[in-house]
């Protein structure tokens, strides 16, 4: 048993260790072109650097910060409006043609619409993130609201449990593990969003770091940038599932993909 | 046609909603009350649209756009259905790649532009690669999932029953796999879409992303909205047209409420 | 049919040795722990036994040698009824036309013809289990192998389905040897009891059951057959007894 877990995790980390030595070989001897393809110790070398110096970490903090407004924007109103609409047939009625009509569409189409409005700044780039998380949270949360087992509403019912209080002790707590997935994919989501966004049409941020190194060929910084982006989705998605997990305990399978 | 008309007085809303933010939309900015740079008359923006119609500029990009959809997407789902299927049935495929999929998912596709272009000369190539990665994950990931799913005790039983190798595969894995390979599929398809656009707007001078881009450029509002519209529309096809095939290719699968 | 099997890693099965005779229904009853299913899998082959053999005597070359009964059905949820029930004669290259009929046959035995088109998610607990019978008596193996077929049912449905096996088996003769937690069950379908001892299992006792063929649920009210239950009961009860002794004693280490 001990020797099958030894085993195990080596793999995991033995395939990208290899690949990422790899790289490094054809950089240097020039199979691939190290102008394009620096080698991962010339981009780790300048990783370091730009956090130490505080850039990176800056920008970093700019395309975080935009997140966050974004999603947090989208969650205040989603949140509600999907339990509404969950709850009360005619506002679902009323609201899902809008939330069906815009939910396919790619939510950076809407960025030149925003632009016009409120001219090239941060409101227009966070609004646009808002805009992602906003739909999958919705959708999530009134699903998590019809999903619920009209059984556990009536025992609520039995005893005693109406109105505001059935929504509390019963309807909330229910729909809560969907509400919560909602939030996880809506926080990735306004993620891409936004550093899609940067990478379009913003003057800062991460995705704006790639997009201009890569236009002036400054390879290892955008590399370095791109590392970065990932390295945050990552640290997103792991650890919003673990919280997930802790928080809903008590649920089988946060369905997390 | 009393289905229809039944379904029609149960929802009435939603028909009577979107057709009076319409109406008071046309009025309001007739009237002057929304500022008619930004927000032009739907009946404005119908007149544009049917303009870009009949001179061919519509079907020019929409064109473009589909085409790079259409082989990104095929790309992604040849690709993502097979590796998916490897790493579902093989542990130690799965191990291997499962981390370096794991942080490669999560990257925005458009950031990929830039390395796409590294490896290949530019045109077509480049839009269609970038456009097809995060489908691509997407699809190998629902599809390695689908295939884990299935009951082991299921498959135990077609082993007694004489299944091996090949037939074992496709009797029992493939079917088994596929509800979720074609969940796999319908988000590929629609996330195809969201990076094509994206990667229209960036690096493109025909496509529905660099039209829209475009005509914000030079402030053809009313073509942003005429051609927002049809993005709209290609999202809703693409999305629900999928998902009304679901019930029909796979008929055993009782309903599982999923985006 | 003789079979002798030593446990694995972990001791399941410590040397059981049976002989069964052709046409027979053998019942296995033990405590939780006891082996049954083990036993049962390593007649299908679905396990290797590190020790002992198994051997069936083929009367019918081409058949089969077993097919199991499995207790929670496992039916392909993606096959309609019919395919489900000829999925062992796909496998083994039977053309359409014979084994559509073949399955025709078993359907109607066990009383579903008119869902042959329909998909398992659409069926009750009991009709799954019926499906998964009829797929096994249609590869018509030299002895049918069942997993407590009826332990995922309901009490009434459980009952129906008793009869229902009562009535097949006395229609198709097989040889079989099902396993149960059950020894009402196991002496109302059965022509000789296993009894297994608590883990590791090893054969216990073998009774036969007097209790006359054809035989229907009324059986189950006459003195003999309580009698019989009786006298087993006191023998297995110590064994369950201790099978639980030692799961408690497990839970507390």
């Amino acid at each position: 048993m001990a020797l099958a877990a030894t085993r195990r995790v080596p793999l995991g980390l033995l395939v990208p260790a290899a690949l990422l030595a790899l790289w490094e070989l054809c950089a240097r001897t020039a199979v691939l072109s190290p102008r394009y393809f620096p080698p991962p110790t010339a981009i780790g070398a300048v990783l370091v650097e730009r956090l130490a110096s505080g850039d990176l970490g800056g920008e970093l903090l700019v395309t975080l910060t935009r997140m966050m407004l974004g999603f947090a924007v989208a969650a205040v109103l989603a949140v509600p409006l999907g339990l509404l609409m969950g709850m009360v047939r005619p506002v679902r009625d009323a609201v899902e043609p809008y939330v069906a009509f815009i939910f396919p569409v790619p939510k950076i189409a809407l960025l030149p619409f925003l632009l016009i409005l409120l001219g090239v700044g941060e409101p227009a780039f966070v609004l646009t993130g808002a805009t992602s998380a906003f739909f999958q949270i919705v959708i999530s949360t009134m699903g998590g609201v019809q999903a619920i087992d009209p059984r556990l509403l009536e025992v609520g019912r039995n005893y005693g449990a109406h109105g505001a209080r059935l929504f509390r002790k019963v309807i909330l707590p229910a729909a809560l593990p969907s509400i919560f997935t909602g939030l996880r994919l809506g926080l990735g989501l306004a993620l891409v969003a936004i550093v899609a966004v940067e990478f379009i049409a913003a003057k800062s941020g991460l995705g704006h770091l790639v997009y201009r190194h890569w236009q002036m060929l400054s390879t290892p910084e955008m590399y370095a940038a791109f590392a970065l982006v990932g390295a945050l989705g990552l640290a997103l998605t792991r650890g919003l599932s673990a919280l997930q997990d802790r928080v809903l305990a008590w649920q089988e399978d946060t369905g997390s993909l | 046609m009393t289905r229809a008309r039944r379904w029609f007085a149960e929802h009435w809303l939603a028909v009577a909603s979107p057709a009076a933010v319409l109406l008071g939309w046309e009025w309001a900015s007739a009237a002057g009350l929304l500022r008619e740079a930004f927000f032009p008359r739907p009946s404005t923006v119908l007149v544009h649209l049917e303009r870009l119609l009949a001179d061919g500029t519509l079907w020019n990009h929409a064109s473009v756009t589909l085409a790079r959809i259409g082989w990104a997407f095929a790309l992604a789902a040849v690709l993502g259905v097979a590796v998916g299927l490897a790493m579902g049935l093989w542990r130690r495929l799965r191990e291997s790649l499962d981390p370096v999929f794991a942080v490669i998912y999560p990257i925005p596709s458009i950031l990929f532009l830039p390395l796409v272009s590294f490896l290949v000369p530019a045109g077509e190539v480049v839009a269609v690669l970038t456009t097809a990665v995060t489908s691509f994950f997407l699809i190998a990931f629902t599809t390695t999932h689908g295939v884990r799913q299935i009951e082991p005790r299921v498959v135990e039983a077609a082993v007694h029953f004489g299944a091996r190798g090949v037939r074992l595969f496709t009797t029992v894995l493939l079917p088994g796999a596929l509800p979720f390979i074609f969940t796999g599929l319908r988000l590929g398809l629609g996330y195809a879409l969201i990076v094509v656009v994206a990667v229209e707007i960036v690096a493109a001078s025909r496509g529905l992303g660099a039209l829209l881009w475009l005509s914000w450029q030079v402030l053809k509002v009313e073509d942003m909205y005429a051609t927002f519209l049809v993005i709209a529309l290609l999202g809703a096809v693409l999305s629900y047209g999928l998902a009304a095939l679901r019930t029909r290719l796979l008929p055993w699968v009782q309903d599982v409420a999923e985006r | 049919m003789t079979f002798e099997s030593h446990g694995h890693v972990v001791p399941a099965l410590d040397r059981v040795s049976l002989d069964v005779a052709a046409g027979e229904f053998l019942c296995i009853v033990g405590p939780s722990g006891s082996g049954k299913s083990t036993l049962l899998r390593v007649l299908a082959g679905l396990h290797r036994q590190s020790a002992g053999e198994v051997r069936i005597e083929a009367e019918h070359p081409g058949a089969p040698l077993t097919a199991m009964v499995f207790q929670e059905h496992a039916l392909l949820p993606w096959r309609t009824v019919l395919d489900n029930v000829t999925f062992g004669l796909e496998n083994r290259g039977v053309a359409r036309a014979e084994r559509d009929a073949r399955a025709g046959d078993m359907l109607a035995l066990v009383g579903l013809t008119r869902f042959a088109r329909h998909y398992p998610h659409q069926l009750s607990g009991g009709m799954k289990q019926r499906v998964g019978i009829a797929r096994a008596l249609a590869t018509d193996p030299e002895v049918l192998l069942m997993d407590e077929p009826l332990a995922a049912l309901d009490a009434q449905t459980r009952t129906i389905m008793q009869e229902e096996l009562l009535r097949i088996w006395a229609t198709l003769g097989k040889t079989v040897i099902y396993v149960t937690h059950s020894l009402e069950e196991a002496l109302l379908l059965g022509d000789r009891v296993v009894l297994l001892t608590a883990r590791p299992g090893r054969v216990s006792r073998v009774f036969p059951v007097d209790l006359g063929r054809p035989r229907g649920l009324e059986i189950r009210a006459s003195p003999a057959y309580g009698a019989l239950l009786e006298k087993l009961w006191s023998e297995l009860r110590d064994e369950v007894v201790r099978a639980m002794s030692e799961e408690r004693s497990a839970d507390a280490g």
